[in-house]
């Protein structure tokens, strides 16, 4: 990802947009932690955010006409938050931060006539920023208007503590008894400032024409004004007006362009997309006096606040949740990863971008297709290519799919005494190393209906494709497609959702469809009554909507009620399987698996074998679509999932029944094959989570019963045996037992030993 | 690198068929063209390495997780 890129992946993101009530505030106040802060009962959090905008806060608190409530996302659900009484409330509830602080002084002078609002702003702008300020008004003290309002709304000390906290900041006020041209004219200063908002000369207002609507520029070079007559409110607006006056003499003074690059107020125009339907509508909270918040109604009129936020996609998945933040935040993630020069630094963000599932909830999700999975698929390729992906981040799957599609276990022929195939049926590596004897059936069935049925055990090459390893990938569809031309090029037809997404989007030619699809169109029996079962796509079945209606068609016709779960069809979840999350973060895909069967009381129903083994990890009960096809073979919701070492030996056995029914012998076995091993249910989950095949263990242990080395401990006869295997060194703990061995311990690492000393 | 010295509880361990009892020796680890010398157990005669299981699973472990994202 280069720069350009990451500014189109971020501008996809709106969660950074500012909410609705700060895009309509004229001073960009963050209205919503404004908001927050007073529901969090935190008024001092609260003030630091209205400071950290408005000028004067004590006064601008005071009489602001808020609005932002007309922009306010709660307008509809019981009325705006009433953000200007939460805004007097805090204001009277806190005292100011402390001193104003001053950047260093600059040469040039600013003057300003007049001493309204808006004049009180531009003072207050550009004092802060160091510029000298002198400030003429009529009467005893400035303030112009402010001074006739009632004590309730502006107390004249709080006028009159403001005024001496501006004076601070270099602003020099000086009385006069008419502001007229004359004054304008002998004015020392390099930029004038005329308010509006206070008693001027007519002759000098009728001299100033129109300004700039924008930059509230005036045709004479260094003058500008503001506060103009028809503004929509007369305090907020006048402030505003002065504060985008202040914004252009700065840029005056610096002879910078008034206009370039500078952002304009919004004026309520903001991209954020928050979800309302459902938020429950609550009414607006009136003050008991009728005049302003108790404390305690403050509070709950704060907690009105919708805290407008977009994450869509970060609300429903586990995966973005977990790393505490948004895609557009991500995105800079995975930029800076790229971005760190080879021994220059740790590369955080390998395996966030390894956790992906890829399952593309996000982009259906997002109100502008962001999609993650482009954006991780991309950096792994990436980093495959730069050599710098981590080596065992996806080992094991693409072991396991190097396996699938060995000669141990894939296999490709015409139907028994066929001479050539009409249709060729793909069960899929994982089906046939889950369910290997239901698969046997399903071909079978497909005999029936079509009798020139060829079958093709093998792997479509979706890990490959998900590690971000293009070149094997390739390598991997090469071959498909010459099978494929070999069988005759006939229709394939696939019982995983996968494989089908992998044929459509990389091997058009296969005109692949599901096996679901199929059958939904045969005569089928219905089965027993049973209770409604929760449905859960495969997320690869994401944008087949003919594929899932198949199968609601198949499971209506087999008379199957379904229970309702929200995520589903186009915004269905991933088990935590897909894009090889379970590979390389374990302990979230058991997160997500978990997160998904909480979805709903009723025991899950699905159509990916994958799906259905990664969900019944959490213990949940779990069937496959097969179970209730073929009730003779129906495996029980609760039956624990397949290990990984039953996955390979049911591909093989699955391969030698094929093999079989053509008269042919099944595949010579290898040497290390007949070590016969035994071990506890402790040590079988141990090799699970490590990974560790029983075929590892007897390669291993095959090297003892050839006369290998190892260690024999000194009192109780246990010994330990190594071996290197491909890129890993196992180690086993065993014992001996009748005809073989007893496995205690089994333990693998990556690290080499040099000059092989094992 | 100075030599880290990596020692299981239980050292009651012989080499087969050398017959000799293991002891602590200088090995050479190796991850993804970077190297460390430490002290593990070794067979005095043939200098075959014991990587137990605690230092394999833990501390090996993670010093190849650290090499894979530098």
């Amino acid at each position: 990802m280069d720069q350009k890129e990451l500014r189109k992946w971020e501008a996809k993101c709106i969660q950074e947009e500012p909410p609705k009530c700060k895009a309509g505030c004229p001073l960009g106040v963050d209205a919503r932690a404004f908001a927050q802060a007073m529901a969090k009962g935190d008024p001092l959090a609260a003030r630091a955010v209205l400071e950290k905008s408005m000028p004067l806060a004590a006064i601008t608190g005071r009489l602001c006409e808020a609005p932002c409530e007309e922009f306010c996302v709660r307008g509809d659900l019981g009325g705006a938050v009433a953000l200007g009484g939460l805004e007097r409330l805090c204001i009277r509830e806190t005292q100011p931060k402390g001193r104003l602080l001053r950047l260093p002084a600059r040469p040039r002078k600013v003057a300003v006539f007049g001493a309204g609002p808006s004049s009180l702003a531009v003072a207050f702008d550009l004092g802060k920023k160091g510029y000298p300020v002198t400030m003429y008004h009529v009467g005893e003290a400035p303030g112009g208007w402010l001074r006739e309002l009632p004590e309730a709304d502006l107390p004249t000390r709080v006028l009159d503590e403001e005024l001496s906290r501006l004076a601070s900041l270099h602003v020099t006020y000086v009385s006069v008894s008419v502001l007229d041209s004359a004054l304008v004219e002998a004015h020392p200063a390099d930029a004038v400032y005329v308010g509006q908002d206070d008693t001027l000369d007519s002759e000098l207002l009728a001299s100033l024409g129109s300004p700039d609507p924008e930059t509230f520029a005036l045709e004479r070079p260094g003058w500008f004004t503001g506060a103009l007559e028809g503004r929509p409110h007369r305090f907020i607006s006048a402030v505003s007006q002065g504060r985008e006056a202040a914004v252009s003499i700065d840029r005056y003074l610096q002879n910078a362009s008034l206009t370039s690059s500078r952002v304009f107020l919004r004026k309520g125009q903001t991209s954020l997309f928050t979800r309302t339907t459902d938020i429950a509508p609550v009414q607006r909270v009136v003050p008991a006096d009728g005049v302003a918040f108790t404390r305690e109604e403050g509070l709950l009129e704060a907690a009105r606040c919708i805290d407008c936020q977009c994450l869509e996609c970060v609300r429903h998945c586990v995966y973005l949740s977990e790393y505490g933040g948004y895609p557009k935040s991500y995105a800079r993630r995975v930029f800076n990863n790229s971005a760190i020069v080879k021994g220059g630094g740790v590369h955080q963000a390998n395996t966030f971008i390894n956790s992906c599932s890829l399952c593309g909830q996000c982009e259906t999700l997002c109100p502008n297709d962001f999609s993650m999975a482009d954006m991780c698929l991309d950096a792994r390729r990436l980093m495959v290519r730069d050599k710098r992906m981590p080596p065992s981040a996806h080992w094991f799957a693409l072991e396991e799919m190097r396996s699938a599609g060995s000669e141990q276990a894939a296999f490709i022929r015409h139907a028994p005494g066929a001479p050539d195939s009409a249709m060729l049926f793909f069960p899929g590596c994982q089906l046939s190393g889950i369910r290997p004897d239901q698969t046997l059936r399903l071909y079978d069935r497909l005999l029936e209906i079509e009798p020139r049925t060829g079958i093709w055990l093998d792997c479509c090459g979706a890990p490959a494709h998900w590690a971000g390893r293009e070149d094997e990938f390739a390598d991997m569809l090469g071959k498909l497609k010459e099978a494929f031309k070999a069988m005759g090029s006939p229709r394939v037809v696939t019982a995983c959702s996968t494989c089908l997404k992998m044929f459509r989007e990389h091997l058009p030619a296969f005109g692949a469809e599901s096996v679901w699809t199929l059958l939904a169109g045969e005569s089928l029996i219905p089965g027993e009554a049973r209770e409604a079962l929760a449905l859960s796509d495969p997320c690869t079945s994401r944008h087949d909507a003919a594929t899932r209606g198949a199968v609601h068609a198949l499971l209506e016709k087999l008379g199957q009620p379904l229970a309702p779960l929200a995520m589903s069809g186009e915004l269905t979840e991933c088990c935590g399987f897909g894009g090889l999350m379970d590979n390389a973060n374990p302990a979230l895909a058991r997160k997500v698996a978990e997160a998904r069967v909480a979805q709903s009381e009723a025991c899950f129903l699905t159509y990916c074998a994958m799906c259905r083994d990664q969900l019944a990890k959490t213990g949940k009960p779990v069937l496959h679509i097969l179970d209730l096809l073929f009730p003779d073979l129906a495996h029980g919701a609760s039956e624990p999932p397949v290990g990984i070492s039953a996955r390979r030996v049911n591909r093989r056995r699955l391969k030698d029944a094929l093999q079989g029914r053509h008269g042919s012998e099944g595949m010579p076995r290898q040497p290390f094959e007949d070590v016969s091993l035994v071990y506890s249910a402790e040590v079988a989950e141990l090799l699970e989570t490590r990974r560790i095949l029983e075929d590892d263990l007897r390669q291993v242990l095959h090297k003892v019963r050839n006369g290998g080395k190892c260690l024999v401990h000194g009192e109780d006869g246990r010994r330990i045996v190594a071996a290197e295997l491909g890129e890993v060194t196992y180690w086993v703990e065993f014992r001996d037992v009748k005809d073989g061995f007893e496995v205690l311990r089994a333990w693998s690492h990556r690290m080499r030993i040099a000059g092989g000393r094992i | 690198m100075s030599s880290l010295t990596f020692e299981p509880k239980d050292m009651n361990w012989v080499c087969e068929p050398c017959g000799e009892a293991l002891e602590l020796g200088r090995v050479e680890l190796t991850y993804l063209g970077n190297s460390f010398h430490v002290e593990l157990p070794v067979c005095a005669k043939c200098g075959a390495v014991y990587i137990y299981e605690e230092l394999a699973m833990g501390r090996i472990f993670e010093v190849e997780q650290l090499l894979e994202d530098k």
